[in-house]
């Protein structure tokens, strides 16, 4: 009988209450003791065949009889109010067959009342207009510019620090300080910590807005059947797409489907309902004929999202010893024009290390920007730059070393909520990432930068390049959390069909299920499908975020099948009258001593027809008295040349906790990636709004710089890999975005360890080195 | 892109005749002019495809008059050519430095030097700025961390060719065909700060064609070096680039041209830098004056001053590797 | 629309467009006849005309590689090229690669390295391996950089992809 019970879950640096309803027994994760097949193993994915000889269907790639185009209008303005709009020349051309604006769309609520899906006011560039519905994109483009829009031009405000004045002006009619008011948490007494302190340390960092960029950009394809509506969408949460388009379109839950087969990269900004997809399911219904809208690169770097930027006072007191006393950070995020979802930049600060009295103080607001989105693990990496770069200064005026100081305040128990975590692999990480970097070595020198200069390079006779190392450590959810729902259908012939309605974001969570259905039924994993990203076929499952889809959904695949076994094993017994306690699966064979030989499932099953085993599985709900977090520390190696400025990272180090490992393959994959994404963020990535137009002049790949072929480090890294029993049945913790999170604070300080002298600001750019340097 | 009329060039005297037609652009690998439609920043009404001209897809060498490069040849086939690695390695170095595997495949090298700036404002169908007739530069007091330092005037630009410098360090010509010219330059002529009248950065007008781009035999003892600063390790237009070629009798500079990329509307030729060196020994103290004249009179902008100290260290560098003939960057 | 005759009238020039102009591309090998306009680049005729979805767009101006395709051997960006400009020439798309079922050995080994994430970029990052290693068939590590330099991969699969085409190289030459 399914139990309804309460839980608390963490997200992203949120923590929540609420209900969930489990059934089925539940499972421990496999011991030591226990053989294990699959899980552990480098299995290459399952889908890889489809994804390399390009016959993976994306929502890019799905062609629809009769399919028509949408392309967005958005406003060339920061904040206007549009007087009055003229479609007619962009409807009597050829092709066009709608056009579709606030004049004859439905109202429609969008980001919790921030906003209508066509609103008469824009309030950033880049906000949607109208949408023509054509043949081909290109006429769609055409019919573009052929709208006439009036703009009544209204006072606009780029700058979070500018839109807090009281005479800024408003861009939402709240007010532009998110909730009215800053998001503070506090622990302890922080006068009296800093009072207790020896040293003082306060400076303030400034992180950039970063670009997701996503290789496939946001976008969908709408198909009308009848009054029932199916969504190709591009998208890391189906079920949330489609609860958001039945509540905006009026129409129940099972007359919308959500399909998301094949997805090139979401990264935190596909996780929510986009305007795109709802204007194409009007615009499928206004024409009768199914709706592509895919956005552009640039629409895609306008409207569709950014980690924002941040400006953090970040305030420390420590003993001589080291001890820290007091941390407070006030932070200050630039949310764009909308936001629902604020990120969480004081989460480091509350959780990396041991203090006794912490205040964090988060100011979301509001300006004429783009808005805001998550963006692998939101908050934790800008707060994590502030904090660790501070914790080095700090070292550096006790003349501790970095690493030290992080062991000497290093937190047994979350702090946030008094109790002990479930594992933490923290200590371990330093320990063994320090060895495999050779810390001590680079480090232990009395002048350590006179030594690391003659390790650089030079031109002629002049040594040029200065080398530095740095360290940086994180802390991050990843525990995953009910609800998620999965059921495991065992076919006549012995094969297995996995059914969730999870998505695979390119994690290869679709490998990692199999695997887990694999170990649990005793079945080759050749033998095993996974079908995810359908809402109609699939069980609910939480969005593809947070790191939490191993962590929620495994738990609830290893149920299923656990229990779909149990059904076999049941039928077995009967068919091949041997005692059920005498049978063992292994291998896709049932073997009992009380058999001659092993007996293929198929055998057993095809005698009863078509019978269909069906298990069902859902995530248990997290334990009440641990906090389940994952850890990590990485090791940075940088030479700074000083004459042109370039910074360029030699080596990155990486050793993280996250349980235990399910198939180190992809997992390595998703290391090598978070880390890349960091190094960008770190070096070159930096969305540039025009300071007197409001217009992102590089919403491209040829100004937005992401990380090349040819910037890439020597990447090493290691795994704690001790399975967290507390966590769920798998042991297993999330890791998609615990390997982003330090990468920018290790090489920044590693730059600051080369030049001796810090930069507080990311990215750090030729010219923010050659300024350090006073070369400017 | 707005639609258009395709016609594919026959020879180069029709050609001309229906590029002298208005609304009529010419198109060769189409790697800039297709980005420039696809901005919907123009829109002629015909193009005309070049790279069915098959005889100015040669490459010739003779030691004689030196190097002939057809105007469609593309920069890999520069780049991978096994005399214009040899005797103009600079010019290999600036081929290679430049976009991706798969642009220098489809780029030609007359693309390349005609190639219209990468101002993001000029990229952008909302800025209406000066080059593109308007009455404003959106850069003067916008976003300029990646316009000119040297000589800018109403527009603040910079060239982004990587070949345009190193061609002008090896004191390359072009032969230019059009309705009323035909007649060889000097590539530096070739290039011309935008002016209230004509606001474009070369010489050539409707109809003009570059056919053949010629670099002399390389002087005895020369030996030179393409240094390009990117924001990160490839696919980037130069934030400041440098061409240095030199000749040396002992420890004698006897002759030297410097080219500098990114810096200006046009490729930036260092004369006073070139003044310096001819006739001097080698020492560092040298390269450092030498490398203060390049940017003598610099006038940055916000956000562009690093691009100073950036420029007189590459100039400074580019010098020490050329006598030195040891490269390590 | 069909061809038109203009001035200069000494030889014919052949005009076409603006409207639907018929074109061959020959494509793996197949030759395909299709109408398109002369504004149709080579990519929306692969994907949309031909229905060769494998080649992605990312970007459709030169800045990511998605769309790299062979072009007479060569890798091309398909969406800076005119798909007229391309009558009569060779294309290789990443659907030409695997043959009566097999993988090519490239695809096995970006398999096998786990060289991909996303999958997005992926066909882009094989066909730019494809042209390194036809004509370089022993690369180094810096040539298999210098190779795919023209390929983003927000994902960040560069260290696979790097193993991932050295180990093709290998199972090329050993003839697998
Ligand atoms: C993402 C990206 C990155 C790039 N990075 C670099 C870089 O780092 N360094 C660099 O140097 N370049 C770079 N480029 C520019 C690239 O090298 C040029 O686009 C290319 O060389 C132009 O050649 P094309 O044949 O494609 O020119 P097209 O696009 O065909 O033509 C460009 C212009 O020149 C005109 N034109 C072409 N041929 C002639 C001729 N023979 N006579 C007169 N006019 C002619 C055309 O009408 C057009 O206006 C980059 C381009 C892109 C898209
Ligand atoms: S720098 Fe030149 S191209 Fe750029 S905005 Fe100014 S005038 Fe226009
Ligand atoms: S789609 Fe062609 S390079 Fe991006
Ligand atoms: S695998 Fe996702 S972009 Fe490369």
């Amino acid at each position: 009988m399914p139990k309804v019970i309460k839980t608390r879950t963490e997200f992203e640096g949120h923590v929540f209450e609420e209900y969930v309803v489990v059934e089925g027994e539940g499972l421990s994760a496999w011991d030591a003791q226990t053989p294990l097949r699959y899980i552990g193993r480098q299995i290459p994915r399952t889908d890889g065949p489809e994804r390399v000889t390009g016959k993976a269907v994306y929502t890019f790639d799905v062609q629809l009889p009769g399919m028509l185009y949408g392309k967005i209008l958005r406003s060339p303005h920061p904040h206007a109010r549009i007087k009055s709009i003229n479609t007619q020349r962009a409807e009597r051309l050829p092709g066009v067959r709608a056009v579709l604006s606030f004049k004859n769309a439905p109202k429609l609520s969008f980001r919790q009342g921030q906003t209508f899906l066509f609103d008469e006011i824009v309030r950033y560039v880049g906000d949607e207009v109208a949408c023509v519905i054509a043949d081909e994109e290109e006429i769609a483009e055409d019919a573009l510019e052929l709208i006439e829009v009036e703009y009544e031009r209204l006072p606009f405000v780029l700058d979070p620090e500018e839109a807090l004045r009281p005479e800024a002006p408003n861009v939402q009619p709240s007010g532009n300080l998110l909730n009215g008011k800053p998001d503070i948490y506090e622990r302890g007494d922080l006068d009296r910590g800093f009072s207790q302190a020896d040293l003082i340390v306060e400076r303030t960092f400034r992180t950039q807005c970063a670009l997701h960029n996503c290789l496939e950009t946001h976008g969908s394809v709408a198909l009308w059947e009848g009054d029932a509506l199916t969504v190709w969408d591009s998208t890391q949460h189906i079920f949330g797409v489609r609860a958001g388009l039945a509540q905006l379109l009026g129409l129940p839950l099972h007359k919308v489907r959500v399909i998301k087969r094949y997805m090139g990269g979401g990264f935190g900004s596909k996780n929510g309902l986009g305007k795109y997809t709802v204007i194409a399911a009007l615009g499928a219904k206004a024409t009768g004929r199914p709706v592509k809208i895919m956005l552009d690169r640039h629409e895609e770097n306008l409207a569709a999202g950014n980690r924002p930027s941040t400006i953090q006072h970040l305030k420390v007191g420590a003993r001589r010893d080291g001890t820290l006393t007091a941390l407070e950070l006030k932070a200050i995020v630039n949310a764009g024009a909308f936001c629902t979802w604020p990120p969480s930049v004081g989460g480091p600060a509350r959780q990396l290390y041991l203090c006794p009295n912490v205040k964090t103080e988060q100011y979301t607001v509001f300006t004429n920007t783009g808005p805001l989105s998550a963006f692998r693990a939101p908050g934790y990496v800008e707060g994590t730059f502030a904090l660790e770069s501070l914790m080095d200064e700090l070292a550096h005026e006790l003349k501790i070393d970095p690493l030290e100081l992080r062991l000497k305040n290093y937190a047994e128990i979350d702090q946030t909520t008094g109790r002990p975590y479930s594992t933490k692999g923290l200590r371990e990480a330093y320990e063994r990432g320090a060895k495999l970097f050779g810390w001590k070595a680079l480090t232990s020198n009395p002048s350590p930068v006179a030594h690391l200069r003659e390790r650089g390079g030079a031109v002629g006779e002049r040594a040029t390049k200065l080398r530095g190392v740095g360290m940086a450590s994180q802390i991050w959810s990843g525990n995953g959390m009910p609800p998620a729902y999965a059921i495991v259908k065992i076919n006549p012939d012995g094969t297995a069909t996995v059914v969730t309605g999870t998505q695979d974001i390119g994690t290869g969570t679709k490998t990692v299920l199999a695997q887990i259905a694999a170990e649990e039924l005793g079945f080759p994993i050749e033998k095993i499908s996974v079908e995810i990203g359908d809402t109609q076929l699939g069980l609910y499952a939480p969005l593809s975020a947070g790191s939490m889809t191993v962590a929620s959904v495994g738990p609830a695949v290893r149920l299923a099948a656990h229990e779909a076994r149990q059904q076999l094993l049941d039928v077995a017994a009967q068919v091949l009258e041997v005692p059920r306690e005498s049978l063992a699966i292994c291998d896709g064979l049932l073997s009992s001593p009380a058999l001659k030989e092993a007996v293929a499932i198929k055998d057993v099953l095809e005698k009863l027809e078509n019978f269909m085993i069906i298990g069902r599985g859902a995530r248990e709900p997290n334990p009440e008295d641990v906090a389940v977090n994952t850890f990590g520390a990485q090791f940075a190696e940088v030479t700074v040349d000083t004459e042109t400025g370039e910074v360029k990272v030699e080596r990155i180090v990486a050793v993280h906790d996250s349980g235990r490992v399910i198939n180190p393959l992809t997992l390595s994959s998703q290391i090598e990636g978070g880390i890349i994404q960091g190094l960008g963020y770190a070096l070159f990535e930096q969305r540039v709004v025009d300071r007197n137009t409001g217009v992102v002049v590089n919403d491209n790949l040829e100004n937005y710089k992401l990380p090349t072929a040819l910037d890439i480090p020597e990447i090493v890294f290691e795994m704690v890999d001790r399975p967290d029993h507390r966590a769920n049945n798998l042991g297993a913790k999330g890791v998609g975005e615990p390997p982003i999170i330090p990468t920018a604070a290790a090489i920044a300080n590693a730059v600051a360890n080369a030049l001796g002298i810090r930069i507080y600001e990311l990215p750090l750019t030729r010219e923010k080195i050659l300024k350090a340097l006073k070369r400017v | 892109m707005r639609s258009f009329e395709h016609v594919n060039a026959l020879n180069i005297q029709t050609t001309v005749a229906l590029l002298s037609e208005p609304s009529t652009e010419a198109i060769a690998g189409g790697t800039d002019l297709l980005g420039e439609l696809k901005a919907r920043l123009r829109s002629p009404q015909r193009l005309v495809n070049l790279k069915t001209l098959s005889k100015l897809r040669e490459i010739r060498y003779s030691p004689r008059v030196g190097l002939r490069l057809g105007a469609l040849v593309t920069l890999a086939e520069i780049e991978r050519h096994p005399v214009v690695q040899e005797r103009f390695p600079i010019l290999a170095q600036a081929a290679s430095s430049a976009a991706t595997p798969q642009l220098r495949h489809m780029g030609t090298i007359g693309g390349n030097l005609c190639q219209k700036p990468r101002c993001w404002y000029y990229r952008n169908k909302l800025f209406h700025c000066w080059l593109k007739g308007g009455d404003i530069c959106f850069a003067e007091d916008g976003e300029n961390k990646y316009h000119a330092i040297l000589g800018a005037d109403r527009c603040h630009a910079v060239h982004p060719s990587d070949l345009a410098p190193a061609l002008i360090a090896l004191d390359a010509t072009v032969c230019v065909v059009g309705p009323e010219v035909e007649g060889e330059i000097s590539l530096e002529e070739l290039y011309t700060k935008p002016t209230e009248r004509h606001r474009r950065m070369t010489i050539l007008g409707p109809g003009e064609l570059i056919t053949e781009i010629r670099v002399p035999p390389p002087k005895k003892n020369a030996r030179g070096v393409y240094l390009k600063a990117m924001e990160r390790g490839s696919w980037s237009f130069a934030l400041v680039s440098v061409a240095a070629q030199m000749s040396l009798e002992g420890e004698r500079i006897t002759d030297a041209r410097i080219a500098l990329g990114g810096v200006a509307a046009i490729p930036w030729r260092a004369r006073e830098s070139e003044r310096l060196l001819v006739g001097q020994e080698f020492s560092e103290e040298l390269a450092e004056r030498a490398a203060e004249a390049a940017v003598a009179g610099a006038q940055p902008l916000r956000d562009n001053g690093y691009k100073v100290p950036l420029a007189k260290s590459l100039v400074k560098r580019a010098l020490e590797i050329s006598i030195r003939e040891r490269s390590d960057m | 629309m069909a061809t038109k005759a203009v001035r200069p009238k000494k030889r014919k020039i052949a005009v076409r467009g603006p409207g639907k102009t018929p074109i061959k591309l020959i494509v793996n090998g197949e030759t395909h006849e299709l109408l398109v306009e002369p504004r149709r680049t080579l990519l929306d005729a692969l994907r949309k005309d031909l229905g060769l979805t494998g080649t992605k767009r990312a970007c459709d101006e030169g800045t990511c590689g998605a769309c790299t395709v062979l072009l007479d051997g060569k890798p091309i960006y398909a969406c800076m090229a005119l798909a007229l400009e391309c009558e009569g020439r060779s294309i290789e798309t990443v659907e030409g690669l695997a043959r009566n079922g097999k993988l090519h050995p490239i695809q096995a080994a970006f398999i096998e390295e786990d060289a991909l994430q996303c999958g997005f970029c992926t066909p882009g990052q094989i066909m730019s391996v494809k042209a390194l290693l036809d004509e370089n068939p022993n690369p180094t590590l810096e040539d298999v950089k210098r190779a795919v330099s023209g390929n983003l991969c927000r994902c960040g699969a560069y260290p696979k992809i790097f193993k991932a085409a050295l180990r093709a190289a290998e199972l090329l030459r050993s003839g697998s």
